[in-house]
Formats: structure tokens, sequence, C-alpha cells
């Protein structure tokens, strides 16, 4: 059996469409909250949700593809962190799964979690691919602990850390809250989703 | 697919040789620049010379006007940082260029920060030409002609052609909550709380869509394990399998290049 085979078994229509509209959700919220200039970008809340209800692989092709997707939109960069936004759906998929999208604090952990998986795989592409360098307003954190004499690696792990912190948890909270309040129907037709309670 | 998706993406109409190639040619084009230019020896030289190539190709494709200008967008700001970033502060910095007061430029930082900016333009201009050239349509069909599942195009496919409406969708939840007086411009915490009539609605309302274009989908065969035939047809032909096959046995060339030395 062929990878698409195998993905065309393990997905059913249902969440094809939810994995289809969640790429587009990504794309929209991260338009609707830059409006907001909140220091959030809060641009994976379509690849958690998708993480969340329909398990870790299906939320891994989330992020993959809407960064693919977004390469051929906006700008072929955005391509080259499609890792990271795969790792971010595995992660919080693999929270949901262990039960860690039961009550906030637990919400908050998964925030921390899915951050941790983040830097681990972005340090190396900013780092290799970059330079350490990406163009936005991080940058001046990543110049300002290399002023303090740091190595260009442990500045991109602090840069990389603290800017996908709060937008992880916000957005763990956030995907949390919108679960909770879906009609039973549509969250009863995934296997993973967390009880209702 | 023709109308709403030219619009969205980066493709630009136009009649070339490059627009005809086979998509996966392209890709494979992208994915042998990347690797020479990251993993092979002499990474400035080696970024040097593809750029001049992709920007000849760019030139002979009829798209070196929209190619220039992202270049500029994307690695101009990217420069602006890393040249003074890396020539003032990078780690291995030990030849002075020019000195005033405190502060020194130093070789290493510049020179580290001219590779990393060749070497992504060298990637970019692969990246976009392929972009600018190819009509997502054209890109789905060959991946279907592939063997690759149905599902697969449907998953690139369908965002591209919901995304307009989508975006229509947001300014009418902006307007309606506006008008009943949430706002958008005041302190931080006004906006925090505005994040949720924003996004709940929005996001609640698509959710609950899903189940009907699932049963759509459905209906029309969608798991249906024959093979559909397509009106869009892709040319390929054997010199350029050839090619494609080339340039993915160089790139695995590179690899075990680099891990050897």
């Amino acid at each position: 059996m062929g990878f698409s085979d195998q993905i065309k078994k393990d997905f059913s229509t249902f969440t094809m469409v939810l994995i289809a509209v969640a790429i587009v959700l990504n794309i929209a919220v991260g338009q609707l909250v830059s409006l907001l200039k909140l220091p959030v970008f809060l641009d994976s809340i379509g690849t958690v949700l998708v993480a969340v209800l329909a398990g870790p692989w299906a939320g891994g092709l989330t992020g993959l593809l809407t960064n693919l997707i977004w390469g051929m939109i906006t700008s072929p960069v955005a391509a080259a962190f499609s890792p990271v936004a795969m790792v971010i759906g595995l992660s919080a998929g693999y929270c949901a799964r262990y039960g860690l999208f039961k009550n906030i604090w637990l919400v908050i952990l998964s925030g921390v979690i899915i951050t941790i998986f983040t830097a681990i795989v972005a340090v190396p592409i900013r780092l290799y691919m970059f330079g350490g360098i990406t163009g936005s307003g991080a940058d001046f954190l990543t110049a300002y602990m290399m002023a303090l004499g740091k190595d260009l690696f442990g500045s991109v792990v602090v840069t990389v850390f603290t800017s996908n912190l709060l937008d992880k948890i916000v957005t763990a909270a956030l995907v949390w809250g919108i679960v909770k309040t879906l009609p039973a129907r549509t969250t009863s037709r995934f296997m993973s989703s967390p009880q209702r309670s | 697919m023709h109308d709403s998706s030219e619009n969205i993406t980066l493709y630009i109409k136009s009649e070339s040789r490059i627009k005809r190639l086979h998509p996966f040619n392209k890709l494979a084009y992208i994915l042998l620049t990347g690797m020479l230019v990251y993993l092979g020896p002499a990474a400035l030289e080696i970024g040097l010379v593809f750029i001049f190539i992709n920007m000849l190709l760019a030139v002979y494709g009829g798209v070196a006007a929209p190619v220039l200008k992202t270049v500029c967008c994307t690695i101009l700001p990217l420069a602006v940082f890393m040249l003074p970033i890396h020539g003032f502060l990078y780690p291995d910095n030990k030849t002075v260029l020019y000195s005033w007061h405190m502060i020194s430029l130093y070789r290493e930082g510049l020179i580290f920060a001219c590779t990393v900016l060749v070497q992504l333009t060298a990637l970019l201009t692969a990246s976009l030409l392929f972009v600018f050239t190819t009509h997502p349509a054209d890109f789905l069909t060959a991946l279907t002609e592939s063997g690759c599942s149905p599902v697969l195009a449907y998953l690139i496919g369908s965002p591209l052609l919901l995304l307009p409406a989508m975006r229509d969708r947001v300014g009418v939840i902006q307007a309606a909550q506006r008008a009943r007086g949430m706002d958008c411009e005041g302190s931080l915490w006004k906006r925090i709380q505005a994040v949720k009539p924003l996004l709940s609605p929005f996001v609640l309302g698509t959710l609950v869509e899903i189940e009907q274009r699932a049963i759509s989908l459905e209906v029309r065969g969608f798991n249906s394990c024959r093979r559909v035939s397509s009106w869009h047809q892709v040319e390929d032909s054997l010199g350029q399998q050839i090619c494609r096959w080339t340039m993915l046995v160089c790139c695995a060339g590179i690899i075990v290049y680099h891990f050897l030395s």
C-alpha cells in the first residue's frame, strides 16, 4: 500500500474536509489577528484544532500543507518553515492524545510542550538557513543576546523560545475553548476528541 | 479553478517554455539548487552562479520583474538586520575592518552574513521560478497523474478556492462586530477582548459547515478507488523525465559528498 492509499485509509472524508478548512483558518485567522496588533500571531490555531480533534498525523499534515500553500500565495520563505508547522500539529496531537486538553492548567502545559518541540525544529532552520536572523522584530532580541556575549546558537534558542511561548499557550487555550463549545454531533465524529465533562 | 486561483496564488499568466515544463522538473531544480548551495563546496561562488542563471531563466520566462520585486522585498529587510548584527556581533569576529570609537565592524561577520544572503537569494529565485510559472491546476494534475491520491490534490487545491470566500467572511464579521461597538484600536486590554467576538463566529461557523461539505464530496464519488480521467493535460516527455531523475541523482550525490568530506 502506497503512502497516499494509507492517507486515504486513515482519514475519513470528514477529517479531510476538516483539514482543508483548517488550512484556510490558519491563514485567515493570522490576518484577522494581525489587524488587532497583539503580540501573538495565532497562525496555527487550525493546526492545533485538527490535532486535538483528529489526531497528531492529521494535525501535522495540516501544518505542513498550510505553510506550503502559504509559500504559493505570499512568499516561498514560508515554505521553509513547513517542518516547524508540522511539528506544532504533531506535538499538539500527542498532548491531546495523552489527555492534556482537559483543564486550563494542563492546556497551558501543552502550550509549553508545543513550544519546546517547535524550538527543536525551528532553531536549526533559523540557524543554518537564515544565519539566525529572519528580518523580524525578534531579531533585536537575538542581537541583544549576542551583544551580551552568548553564541549564535544560544541567542537563537532564547529568541525562538520567548517569541513562541505566549503564542502557543494562547493558541492552545483558544482551541480548548473552541472544542468545548463545539456541538457534540461534530466532536463525536472523531476518535481522539477529548471526553466532554 | 482557473479564475479564482489565478488571483490568489503568485502565478502570473505567461507563455514560455519554462511555463510548459513539467512541474516536477521545476521542483527537482529547487531541490538541486538548495542542496548545492547549502551542502556543496564554496557556497558563496555557487550561490552567485545560481542567482545569475535563475535571473536569466526569469528573463526568458517573462517573469523577471516580479521575481526581482519579491527578492528585494524579502532579502533587503533581511540584509538590513543581518549585515550590521553579524558585522558587529558575530562570535568568531577577529579582523577589524573599520573602527569608530568603541564600535568596530569585522570581516568574518560580514562574510558570514553575505554567504547566508547569497544562499537564500539563490534558493528564493529558484522557488520563485516555480511559483510564478506554474499554474496550480498543472501542479495538481501532475500530482494526481504521478499516482498520488486525489486526496492530496484536494487538500492543496480546495484551500486555494476557499480562501477568497473566507476572506470575505472575515470582512463581514469585522464589520458586524464593529457595528455592535467592538473596539479594534483601543488599549491592549480592549484589543485582547476583541479576539473572542472576532474569532468565535468565524471558527464555529466554518466548522459547522464541514459536515455539508463532506457529504457533498461523498455524493460526488470522492472516495471512489477508480482512477479519474482529467480534462487538464500536463506535457511530459522522456527527455524531461531523464532530466528530472538526473537532478535527483545529483542531489543524492551531493548528500553523500557532504557526509564523506
